[in-house]
């Protein structure tokens, strides 16, 4: 075991130390759970421009906030530019006379430019609730005063009024078997269970490439020649491939959890879902870095496999949304089986007796591919000999 | 001493670190080792010389216990060698022709994975790694990444790595190839040393000059086979050439040829104007009498220039072809 570890040991280090592996293990897979989450924007509430002060500007900011909406005051002129770049879904025009209108309980009129956004249009109808609440307000201050009573106490007295009654609650159930898979998901996590998958596959088959090296180098020789067994020797460049696809996952876990607040449902749990595909990862890894003796044809394979087995498998574009006969054949690919463990966990809180059918799946995968892989690799330290 | 009348070392001598009887390889129908027999005794630097293809990295293998021989034996202090004999492989350091280590790595950081595979550990490793980077010179540079160094630093980190765990035996597999020359001569020296040390050291090489200055036996290996073995004048005898010797100088030459050839040493004089060309046996000793014999006929030296048979000539006498081919 001790050999095995130092053969796990020096290829994580080598691993660690190829500095093109910077990019594409610490940063790349960040960068696209941060592009996909901006494209599925369900954690937003908003982003709202707003022009103008006075009473009715600020009760607005006040509204829209307590709402979740994120609101910059600025002029005219940027919050239109805000709007033309993207950068606020609408922007929200106050004009002095409205907040004339506003104090007095009279209809008030406000201008909206609304952005091409695809969260834009339900921006405005957030403005347009937050101002349809104060004008009502304001409104019944105003009828209260007209009354007689002190408009501060009108005030107060409405105030104690909604404290005492209990708002209505609307729930809205979605019954489209779509929407109901994606229903508690946030903004990231597709984006960072859909990389973890990817990546994991993708970056154990990019670096089956230094077991081709290492024979190519005379290392593997040189190994064989120390008092190591060809199991120690084999066993460690398994457990090798199995340390880098499992640290490539645990990064991804790690620092979108950090960065972006990705829930993952049960650790524990996804942790040993990791594992169990780490193990695939490894077995197929072992596969490509024993069966071809040319590093250039090994990574060019490697790569090409795990980005069409990752599309294919729903780490691309969410399996859920694939035709009927599509998701039957990605149901082939082991990517698909740790989207659905992973989805169980993290969408649906489901337990581990819940994820045993795709853990099995997994595991039965994980078992061919690296008694496979164990023969070829054998095979291949013959001929680096 | 040729294959023919060498001794099979079908036991072990006392004290014998390495003793290899007719060792077969075949790879389909090609005979790449054909009944090669050795042995290398303690502080013994035992050479295999032969051109490219000879059989010597196959031989190397078997003995290194990565090849298994298709018929023969090998033991190393008594212990047959093979590829799942673990233990006995404790006592041998190889150091490969390639440059058997990650480029992406520092010397040290290589040091310490090969002494772990060596079942090494702790402060001991982390000792004796300290130790081999002074012995080849590489401690200032020790925790660069390898892929950094020159090609003769790295052939020097190579033989590090085979030094590490003080192996009874050494082999080494054309260590000098693509190299400096300073970094040859610091290498040579280095073999040197180490035998000097006591260490067995198994020595390929396709340099004659390597072989004539390292090694205290060599087997002249060609197409899988020891054509010869022994010492360098046992080998260079087999080849019945004499020593030549060439006389320049002024005078009475003819005088000086009629001199020489009465000495029992010269087997033959040609003379011309201004030199004068011996055939003799072992010029060394005889040159004496015949810089005496020639100056008192009347011709006075200039130079005196002595040319033995090597191992290039054996190796040409043995196969009929040059050992560069």
């Amino acid at each position: 075991m001790r050999t095995a570890l130092a053969i796990t040991n020096v290829e994580l280090r080598r691993f660690l130390a190829d500095r093109s592996n910077i990019f594409f293990v610490f940063v790349f897979p960040l960068l696209l759970v941060l592009f996909i989450g901006s494209q599925f924007g369900g954690g937003s509430s908003g982003r709202v421009a707003l022009v103008g002060a006075g009473d009715l500007a600020d009760d607005l900011v006040t509204a829209l906030e307590s709402d979740h909406v994120g609101v910059t005051r600025v002029g005219l002129d940027e919050g239109r530019e805000l709007v033309a770049r993207g950068r606020a879904d609408v922007a929200v025009v106050v004009p002095a006379e409205a907040n004339g209108a506003y104090a007095a309980g009279e209809d008030l009129t406000v201008q909206v430019v609304v952005g091409n956004q695809a969260q834009s249009q339900t921006t405005e109808q957030r403005v347009a609730t937050a101002l349809g609440d104060l004008a009502l307000r304001q409104g019944q201050v105003a009828a209260l005063a007209g009354a007689g009573l002190d408009a501060e106490a009108a005030r107060a007295a409405l105030a104690a009024a909604g404290a005492l009654v209990q708002p209505a609650r609307l729930e809205v159930t979605n019954v489209s078997e779509i929407a109901q898979e994606f229903a508690g998901l946030g903004q990231f996590d597709y984006g960072a269970t859909s990389n973890l998958i990817l990546f994991v596959f993708l970056i154990s088959l990019a670096g089956s490439t230094t077991l081709i090296q290492s024979r190519r180098l005379g290392v593997t020789r040189r190994t064989l020649a120390a008092p190591v067994s060809t199991g120690q020797a084999v066993g460690g460049q398994a457990l090798a491939r199995l340390a880098i696809a499992s640290f490539q996952g645990a990064y991804i876990m790690a620092m979108s959890s950090l960065l972006f607040g990705v829930e993952w449902g049960n650790v524990a749990l996804a942790l040993l879902i990791l594992v169990v595909f780490a193990l695939v990862a490894a077995g197929a890894a072992m596969i490509v870095g024993s069966a071809i003796d040319n590093e250039a044809a090994a990574g060019g394979l490697g790569v090409g496999l795990g980005l069409v087995l990752g599309a294919l498998g729903g780490a691309m574009y969410p399996i859920e949304l694939f035709p009927d006969t599509l998701r039957r054949v990605a149901m082939a690919t082991p990517h698909a089986w740790a989207s659905q463990a992973f989805a169980d966990i993290q969408r649906h809180g489901r337990g581990l007796v819940e994820i045993l059918p795709e853990l099995g799946v997994l595991a039965a995968y994980a078992a061919v591919l690296i008694a496979i892989g164990a023969w070829l690799l054998r095979r291949s330290l013959a001929r680096a000999i | 001493m040729t294959r023919d009348t060498a001794p099979h070392p079908a036991t072990d001598g006392p004290g014998d670190v390495l003793v290899a009887t007719d060792l077969v390889r075949r790879f389909g129908d090609l005979v790449a080792v054909d009944g090669v027999s050795f042995r290398i005794a303690p502080g013994e630097t035992y050479g295999l010389l032969g051109p490219n293809g000879a059989g010597k990295t196959t031989t190397i293998s078997m003995v290194a216990g990565l090849l298994a021989a298709d018929a023969g034996t090998v033991t190393i202090l008594g212990r047959p060698v093979g590829p799942h004999r673990i233990d006995v492989k404790r006592h041998v350091g190889l150091v490969p022709q390639d440059l058997a280590i990650y480029p992406e790595l520092s010397a040290r950081e290589n040091l310490l994975f090969f002494g772990r595979l060596q079942g090494m550990g702790g402060k001991e490793l982390r000792h004796r790694v300290d130790e081999v980077l002074e012995i080849v010179g590489l401690a200032d540079r020790a925790k660069d990444a390898t892929k950094e160094y020159s090609g003769g630093m790295k052939r020097r980190l190579n033989i590090g790595i085979g030094l590490l765990h003080s192996p009874t035996l050494l082999i080494l597999d054309e260590p000098t190839v693509g190299v400096d020359p300073q970094s040859r001569n610091a290498i040579l020296e280095s073999v040197e040393a180490l035998s000097g040390e006591g260490m067995a050291v198994l020595y390929t090489t396709h340099y004659m000059e390597e072989a004539e200055r390292l090694c205290d036996r060599i087997a002249i290996i060609d197409s899988g086979r020891v054509q010869a073995e022994g010492t360098r004048d046992e080998l260079v005898r087999l080849t019945g050439e004499l020593d030549r010797i060439r006389l320049t100088g002024t005078g009475d030459v003819a005088a000086a040829a009629e001199a020489v050839r009465a000495l029992d040493a010269v087997d033959h004089a040609d003379a011309d104007r201004h030199s004068l060309l011996l055939v003799v046996r072992d010029a060394p000793t005889a040159v004496a009498a015949i810089v005496t014999a020639a100056t008192r006929a009347g011709m006075s030296l200039a130079d005196v220039e002595i040319t033995r048979p090597n191992l290039e000539s054996v190796f040409l006498h043995l196969t009929g072809k040059a050992l560069r081919d």
